[in-house]
């Protein structure tokens, strides 16, 4: 017998939300994480007495107690996590500025409705149809490559306009330059415009503290600092993981989300590995004011996406960075938080992998400099001073994230093509997370749920 | 179990995945998934709580057998007599 029924690599959120439904059902389960804390992409740190989240901005697909049909409902029924007793608090409104003409929304889809027939008039009914071709589409449904642009172009007659809504829904999910697959963009519409920003109470450490010891409530087994050095195999199975540290670990079934490349370091697939790493990574930026600098930024959004230029160029730039277009969120900007001393301003910008990667460790910190003060110029221009009186800073790069996520070249959204069925050619080999196409916090959970309902305990 | 039992189990194993569900109307006749709005990834919960307690294996092409109350208490019966 095997020392597990299932062994899954990876304690983030699509790990975490597999263990926990295999556990509920009774399967002898263990999580193997390589580092000290779960949360993977979404973790925390601290600093200067300052607990840092990384990547959290907000939560997307924000859902009311009583809606069951809607994805944070379905994936908390699943998980057997009241949400009655889950506190959320909603954003107050994000914005969407570009040169000329800016566009408010909220969880509400009324507002951006409005915003877009002020000022795309000529828009107002090419907009409804997209409203309700999106909400007609299944996403999940198996289906070819389609191109978002494409689709947009037979219904929107204005490429402007199309830019701005793209602007939110790739920079917040998508591994792909340029263009998206439409079950991506129909999948983030829904997360970002249809159902809206939020976050838990609490931090991202209390979220995955809850994860962890409910968990465990279903006697899951969780390691930390537990590096997986490589699958051991046999003909089309797999029987077990090789422990950096020299222990040999057997299993019925193994989970990986560790991605593709990741993936494919460990049991040579799939052949071509390097065509499945993602080119879209951030450096991102996090400054800490005290709360009173608030009044003196123009600061009320939660969430601001602008673009400087006429165009959107969403791809890695040729250079470290790219300020000319990214988001800045303030993650004290949510409805009915508790009162905190400090204000944060955190600023994302698409970077360049290969540029920081071969930096030397001098070039490393200067151009971490310079890539702050690029930033600074945009941004400044927009909110106003927020280095002044900063408390705090830290940037992370893609070899931050590279490094503490074990994404590939640092590519957040993972592989631009993605594994859907979570199948390999091993039979007991299955993928889930980022790389097998759901995204976000809610999405990567769905993820590892829908990977262990189909694939592990049918 | 008695066909009593195994009506009570089923809604205390729907009540114990859903924790909206509400059964002062439930018509037993009629389906559980309209009803309760329950949806396809809520019946396995109730086919994976069903191999946790009593060992039980329901084959995926049985699943319409528990479409409502009375057809789930008919499918049961026999697999649950000496339990």
């Amino acid at each position: 017998m095997a020392d597990y029924q299932l062994i899954i690599i990876g304690g983030g959120l699509s790990g975490l939300a597999a263990g926990i439904r295999a556990a509920r059902f009774g399967l002898k389960t263990l999580i193997l994480e390589q580092h000290s804390l779960p949360g993977g992409l979404n973790s925390y740190y601290y600093r200067h007495g300052f607990l840092l989240e990384t990547g959290l901005h907000a939560m997307t697909n924000y859902a009311q107690a009583g809606d069951r049909h809607a994805p944070l409902s379905r994936l908390f029924r699943q998980l057997k996590l009241s949400r009655k007793r889950f506190t959320t608090h909603q954003q107050f409104s994000s914005l969407i500025r570009f040169p000329d003409v800016s566009l408010q929304f909220s969880n509400d889809l009324a507002l951006l409705t409005e915003e877009v027939g002020h000022h795309f008039p000529h828009c107002r009914a090419a907009f409804a149809r997209l409203v309700t071709a999106v909400r007609a589409y299944d996403p999940f449904a198996p289906a070819p490559w389609r191109s978002t642009r494409h689709f947009l172009g037979e219904i929107i007659p204005d490429r402007l306009l199309i830019d701005m809504l793209l602007l939110p829904l790739m920079v917040y999910g998508n591994s792909e330059e340029h263009d998206m697959d439409l079950g991506q963009f129909v999948i983030m519409f829904q997360a970002l415009f249809l159902e809206g920003f939020f976050r838990p109470h609490g931090t991202m450490k209390d979220f995955l503290a809850m994860l962890v010891e409910h968990y465990k409530g279903y006697d899951g087994e969780l390691r930390y600092r537990a590096k997986v050095e490589s699958v051991e195999r046999q003909g089309d199975r797999v029987r077990g993981v090789q422990l950096a540290g020299g222990d040999f670990i057997s299993c019925d079934t193994l989970l990986s989300t560790v991605g593709v490349p990741g993936t494919a370091a460990l049991v040579d697939w799939p052949p071509q590995a390097d065509k499945y790493e993602g080119r879209m990574s951030f450096v991102e930026s996090i400054s800490v004011l005290p709360m009173a600098r608030k009044e003196s930024l123009a600061a009320d959004h939660t969430i601001i996406f602008y673009n400087s230029g006429p165009t959107l160029a969403y791809c890695r730039p040729p250079t470290a960075i790219n300020a000319d277009w990214g988001v800045i969120c303030f993650p004290e900007n949510f409805q009915d938080l508790p009162a905190t001393d400090v204000f944060q301003v955190r600023i994302t910008n698409a970077a360049n992998y290969h540029i920081w990667r071969q930096a030397s460790r001098q070039e490393y910190q200067r151009l971490k400099a310079d890539c702050e003060a690029l930033t600074f110029a945009r941004v400044s221009e927009i909110i106003g001073n927020y280095h002044e009186n900063r408390v705090y800073h830290d940037s992370f790069t893609p070899l931050t994230i590279e490094r503490f996520t074990a994404k590939a070249q640092g590519a957040v959204y993972g592989s631009p093509i993605k594994i859907k069925d979570g199948v390999t050619p091993y039979s007991n080999l299955f993928m889930a997370g980022t790389d097998q196409g759901f995204l976000g916090i809610v999405g990567a959970m769905l993820s590892g749920v829908t990977i262990v309902n189909q694939r592990i305990l049918k | 179990m008695t066909r009593a039992e195994i009506n009570d189990l089923i809604l205390e194993i729907i009540a114990d995945i859903d924790e909206d569900a509400e059964f002062d109307d439930l018509d037993a006749d009629k389906p559980l998934r309209d009803q309760l709005d329950l949806d396809s990834m809520d019946f396995l919960d109730i086919v994976m709580e069903l191999r946790k307690r009593y060992q039980l294996q329901i084959p995926e092409e049985d699943y319409p057998e528990l479409a409502t109350l009375t057809s789930c208490v008919n499918y049961l019966e026999p697999k649950l007599k000496d339990k």
